[in-house]
């Protein structure tokens, strides 16, 4: 079966119970039927069963789909093939929806939002006079290549709605395409990049999805904002800024170094400043007042240097516990740390912590010179407090452990590898709300970036990844983020201003574990790391190819010349110990950004893509799996989702049984130590939980000279200690990491488990209590934290 | 033995590690209501129709008096009676897990229901709403059978202690709270109410913690004193889940009436069923209904969360956290 090929009128609701007409339940049960057709292991008459069981009074034939999407859709860790089915009803709901509105193609659908006012105005004028072509560019059959949870999220947030009905007014192909037309300039391009999507093999990231080809076009994820300046007035512009960006779904990135630290002297008042927090209080409440148009909340991450003197106090910002005045639990927190910092945690030697007042020099100097300038500073005796680094080292790690935040990244890593930073007074002061970004900012300049990404899931087959299928995909995926830069609507001058100079764009990907599976490699092989370098390689010479042919057309970014690429160095020349294999290649691009200059000042940055990869139904990024069988919630719901490659793999080689499902959920999603289970799958199904955590960085470490700008690298241990995290995070600044993200843990207890069978506890010696199912997750994962099974 | 009276004060050597671990597992998930935000539930609650308000002010009716009951008779009989200093660290802790809950349906009732009236009459609810009365009428039943004992110095003292520890785990904790989250747990998965969904994933961790302590307690005993556990006894517990699941059943024929999409009472009868079933099983005894979960959204609460922190706050963090700086560990 291809497709849907529901046509509304069969679907329509009819009035209640008209004569002998089939009732509501009957019909549902007729779609049901038809939609499972051709799904093996789906069996239709069951999830009938159970509409008919839970029939209640007045039940309309939409709200019985409703609840068949529901029951199929979490039935998936039964059998993953009932996502397909579930799929298909919702699209089978919107097709119902849509067409109660008057939409049954692309350009009724997009008359429909003009109506409303929902469009902008060449948008809806390019579509008129294209209107035939691009009707024969949608393809509706393109449905069926969602799972559930991608379409439900395309579903619940992404289609335009009616703004007074909420119904939705458009389909998921009409809404890429759309969003394709919102970025192109001719029929050809807009089909380009709709195949594109609508193969699900690159997407664009949320805020374009969102907002291509609408009225407030707001394309850009990221905003890093300066630090304000140490003075009321400039904090006040700062929170404003943020509320604006903010309003239009862009994450925001601030860093808050230059502000005076507690008790310093407030020269107007004769009084003390109460420092950092009180600012940063009022700073959450704004960030929590902003909702992104109701489609997610506002999310802010403040960046504060190590050397600031209200560290201490910053990093208890998200603590549960203590005075709530001091806490701010709708902020995200970061470390921008510098390596003295880090040789003086390995020399276990004393760390001096400064008011930006008496120092101000230090916010703007990163490498040699900022090492000298700390150190004149602690000579002149500036420093308000002076306490051992590792002690603060330790703060940072708990930090970490309890709240997953104050995340490490590293500041003369970020300034000595990018290309903006070719000028002393261009400098890098913070990174963003996912740590993949690194840009200059300054006081009238905000950096923005557009970012998007392929999804490498889509180029593999059992057979090997596809290169030129990647080639392709790059190229036209480089050349709309570049559009985006031109397209997009700055909510303030300063984004405007940045971006239009610099140009910056971030191309990641998606689905790297899915690669890995496909072509079954352990997460943390020679192998794996191999094929990650060269996809990293590979992504990113396409994109210097792509953007410096862009250059030769449209010609360089206007901020070409203060560029380290100007002076003929490249990212990757920052890593002599690269693996580089195509050689040729860049020596040929080289030559061609000598020649023309480059487009974009930066190009890669690897975001963690957690909306669209859900649209995708791959990984995230470049992630591990935390688990085969694991719920994700959001702002629409709570959704199940299962590793559909684990379980086809057991499937193939008969494994697979309700025991062993039952196990594995038993086991919060882990299949080790399940006697059933082979070693080799054990071996390539760890969870995020399981792989060493070296591994991570390791690959993380390799696909650097590649990346110009960071990653969004998540850590994970399920029990972290202060030493552990120590030895990582050092290790990841060794291994010339520029940035890491969340410190993910687990919780210590959990929930009972409601539909797996209890256990009756077997009859033990009081010492020795058999563990219950709980404890032995636990345990296998942490044997040390279990005291009872030592 | 655990149960025989006094006051021991011996943690070391310890008797029952179990329960200093469970201990420590409790502490390391502190959360505070604070950090729960109900301020999208307001919108949703603007939306609600008339069969859905009743259904939430019931259930937060339920909710603001049914922890404030299983505290009581925590620190009026449990902590008493159970004679180990680590068993009692967890019961002192679990105390203030129920605080904590308690607070949090205070701040949820303060929240949902700005008619200082009404908000009078939900605390009242064990007095003037019958299907909730008839709930707590069974608690106190079982409170009654021990609130006078000073010392279980019979078998019969322990059986009705042991009946009265089942109650609490078995069918006021483990299935009036399931039935009660069941609830919230659907509101969720039609995208309502996030905020009260937030709060019970803390709640429904702990009352689990709660639930499996008592459990092992019920297995310490039996391991030491094994003929408490006869036929009587059996039908004893048998007889009291029966009583659970019917009073659980009309509590929620008042909330659900005549069915709301995706919650019947056919439906709702099914799933404490099974969890009554669940309970039994848990306590060695065979199943009585053999009833199947019908809800599909608990099946969700089953697995590991994962959360886009643009959408909801990540909740899996811990909060204890040891050792020192080192750079030589293995990661």
């Amino acid at each position: 079966m291809t497709g849907l090929a529901t046509t509304p009128s069969a679907t329509t609701t009819a009035p209640q119970q008209r004569g002998p007409e089939p009732g509501p339940a009957a019909r549902i049960a007729e779609r049901i039927r038809a939609h499972a057709a051709g799904l093996p292991d789906v069996d239709a008459e069951k999830v009938i069963a159970q509409i008919e069981a839970g029939l209640w009074p007045g039940a309309t034939e939409t709200a019985l789909r409703e609840r068949a999407v529901e029951i199929t859709s979490s039935s998936v860790a039964s059998e993953p093939t009932y996502s397909k089915l579930a799929a298909r009803l919702l699209a089978e709901h919107i097709a119902e929806e849509t067409a109660g509105e008057g939409v049954t193609s692309f350009t009724t659908s997009i008359a429909a939002s003009r109506d409303n006012g929902l469009l902008a105005d060449d948008l809806v004028a390019f579509v008129e006079a294209n209107a035939e072509a691009l009707d024969a560019v949608v393809d509706d059959a393109a449905d069926d290549r969602f799972e559930y949870f991608g379409l439900r999220t395309v579903y619940d947030r992404y289609l335009l709605r009616h703004p007074e009905h909420r119904t939705v007014l458009e389909r998921p192909q009409y809404f890429m395409l759309r969003v394709a037309c919102g970025l192109s300039q001719s029929v050809e391009e807009a089909a380009e990049l709709y195949r594109l999507m609508s193969a699900l093999a690159y997407l664009p990231s949320s805020p374009t999805l969102f907002n291509s080809g609408t009225r407030r076009a707001q394309l850009s994820s990221c905003f890093l904002l300066d630090s304000p300046k140490d003075e009321l007035d400039s904090i006040y512009e700062r929170y404003s800024q943020v509320a604006r960006l903010s309003k239009y779904a862009g994450g925001i990135g601030i860093a808050w170094s230059r502000v005076r630290s507690r008790g310093s002297l407030i020269r107007g008042t004769n009084g003390h400043s109460n420092g950092i927090v009180p600012w940063l209080r009022t700073l959450d409440s704004s960030v929590a007042a902003v909702n992104q148009g109701g489609r997610r909340k506002g999310a802010a991450c403040v960046y504060l240097a190590t050397w600031h003197a209200d560290i201490e106090e910053f990093l208890e910002l998200r603590d549960n516990t203590g005075d709530v005045e001091r806490r701010t639990h709708n902020l995200n927190l970061a470390n921008w740390i510098p390596d003295e910092f880090m040789r003086r945690v390995e020399a276990d030697a004393e760390w001096s912590l400064f008011d930006p007042k008496e120092t101000p020099e230090l916010v703007d100097l990163w490498g040699d010179e900022f090492d000298r300038a700390y150190r004149a500073a602690e000579a002149a005796g500036k420093a308000r407090k002076t306490i051992p680094a590792r002690e603060l080292y330790g703060r940072m790690m708990r930090t970490l452990a309890q709240t997953g935040n104050g995340w490490m990244t590293f500041s003369d890593t970020a300034n000595r590898t990018s290309n903006q930073t070719a000028r002393k007074e261009n400098v890098i002061h913070l990174s963003n709300l996912c740590t993949e970004i690194l840009e200059v900012t300054n006081d009238s300049e905000t950096a923005v970036c557009n970012l998007g990404s392929v999804n490498l899931a889509e180029h593999c087959t059992p057979e090997g990844f596809d290169f030129e299928r990647l080639e392709t995909t790059v190229r036209s995926a480089v050349k709309f983020l570049d559009r985006t830069i031109d397209l997009g609507f700055y909510p303030t001058a300063e984004a405007e201003k940045a971006n239009r100079k610099w140009r910056p764009v971030g191309l990641g990907c998606m689905g790297l574990a899915d690669v890995f599976f496909k072509l079954k490699l352990a997460f943390d092989s020679e192998e794996a790391l191999a094929l990650s370098t060269a996809i990293a390689e590979r992504i990113a010479l396409v994109a210097f190819e792509t953007s410096t042919g862009l250059a030769e057309q449209l010609g360089a970014h206007p901020n070409f010349a203060e560029t380290r690429a100007a002076e003929g160095v490249l990212h990757i020349d920052h890593y002599p110990n690269a693996r580089i294999t195509l050689t040729e290649r860049w020596d040929a691009v080289r030559g061609r950004i000598a020649e023309h200059g480059l487009r974009n000042s930066l190009m890669i940055a690897i975001a963690p893509t957690a909306t669209i990869a859900s649209i995708a139904g791959c990984a995230e990024c470049i992630e591990p799996v935390v688990s085969n069988v694991f719920k994700r919630e959001t702002l629409s719901g709570e959704f199940l989702q299962v590793n559909r490659h684990l379980i086809a793999e057991l499937k193939e080689r008969g494994i697979w049984s309700e025991q062993v499902r039952q196990a594995i959920v038993v086991a919060e999603g882990s299949v080790q130590g399940i006697a059933e289970i082979p070693a080799d799958l054990q071996e390539r199904y760890r969870t995020a939980w399981e792989l060493p955590q070296r591994a991570l960085i390791d690959l993380a470490a390799a696909r650097t000279p590649f990346i110009d700008q960071a990653q969004s690298l998540n850590l994970f241990q399920a029990s972290p200690t202060i030493g552990k995290l120590s030895s990582m995070y050092r290790y990841a600044w060794q291994q010339g990491l520029k940035t890491t993200y969340y410190l993910r843990s687990r919780p210590a207890t959990r929930i009972n488990q409601t539909t797996v069978s209890a256990q009756p506890a077997a009859v033990a010696q009081p010492a020795e209590l058999e563990v219950i199912p709980a404890d032995i997750a636990c345990s296998l994962e942490n044997p040390e934290s279990c005291e009872a099974c030592q | 033995m655990l149960l025989d009276p006094g006051m021991n004060l011996t943690l070391r050597p310890m008797k029952y590690p179990d329960f200093y671990d469970q201990y420590r597992a409790a502490i390391k998930n502190t959360w505070t209501v604070e950090e729960v935000d109900l301020a999208s539930d307001l919108t949703d609650l603007a939306k609600f129709t008339p069969q859905e308000q009743h259904l939430i002010h019931r259930l937060v009716a339920f909710f603001a008096t049914g922890d404030t009951i299983v505290a009581n008779n925590l620190v009026l009989n449990l902590y008493q009676h159970v004679n180990s200093p680590e068993g009692r660290l967890y019961l002192s802790r679990q105390l203030f897990e129920e605080a904590v809950h308690v607070q949090f349906y205070l701040t949820l009732l303060d929240t949902y229901l700005p008619d200082p009236d009404e908000r009078a009459k939900a605390f009242d609810a064990v007095n003037n709403i019958p299907s909730i009365k008839r709930k707590a009428d069974f608690c106190f039943k079982w409170i009654d059978e021990v609130f006078d004992m000073q010392e279980l110095k019979t078998g019969e003292d322990r059986r009705k202690f042991l009946l009265n520890l089942i109650c609490f785990a078995a069918c006021i904790e483990g299935l009036f709270f399931y039935g009660a989250f069941a609830y919230v747990y659907w509101l969720r998965s039609r995208g309502l109410l996030d905020g009260l969904a937030t709060g019970t994933n803390w709640v429904f961790r702990d009352e689990s913690c709660h639930m499996n302590f008592a459990f092992s307690v019920v297995d310490v005993v039996r391991q030491e004193e094994p003929e408490l556990f006869d036929e009587q006894m059996r039908q004893q517990v048998t007889d009291m889940l029966e009583e659970a699941v019917e009073a659980e059943l009309q509590f929620a024929e008042d909330l659900i009436g005549e069915g709301m999409p995706g919650m019947t009472v056919k439906d709702m009868k099914s799933y404490l069923e099974y969890a009554a079933d669940q309970r039994l099983v848990r306590l060695g005894m065979p199943k009585k209904w053999g009833s199947e979960n019908p809800f599909p959204f608990m099946a969700l609460q089953d697995v590991q969360e994962l959360t886009n922190f643009f959408e909801r706050r990540p909740t899996a963090y811990q909060v204890a956290v040891e050792g020192k700086v080192d750079l030589d560990e293995e990661f």
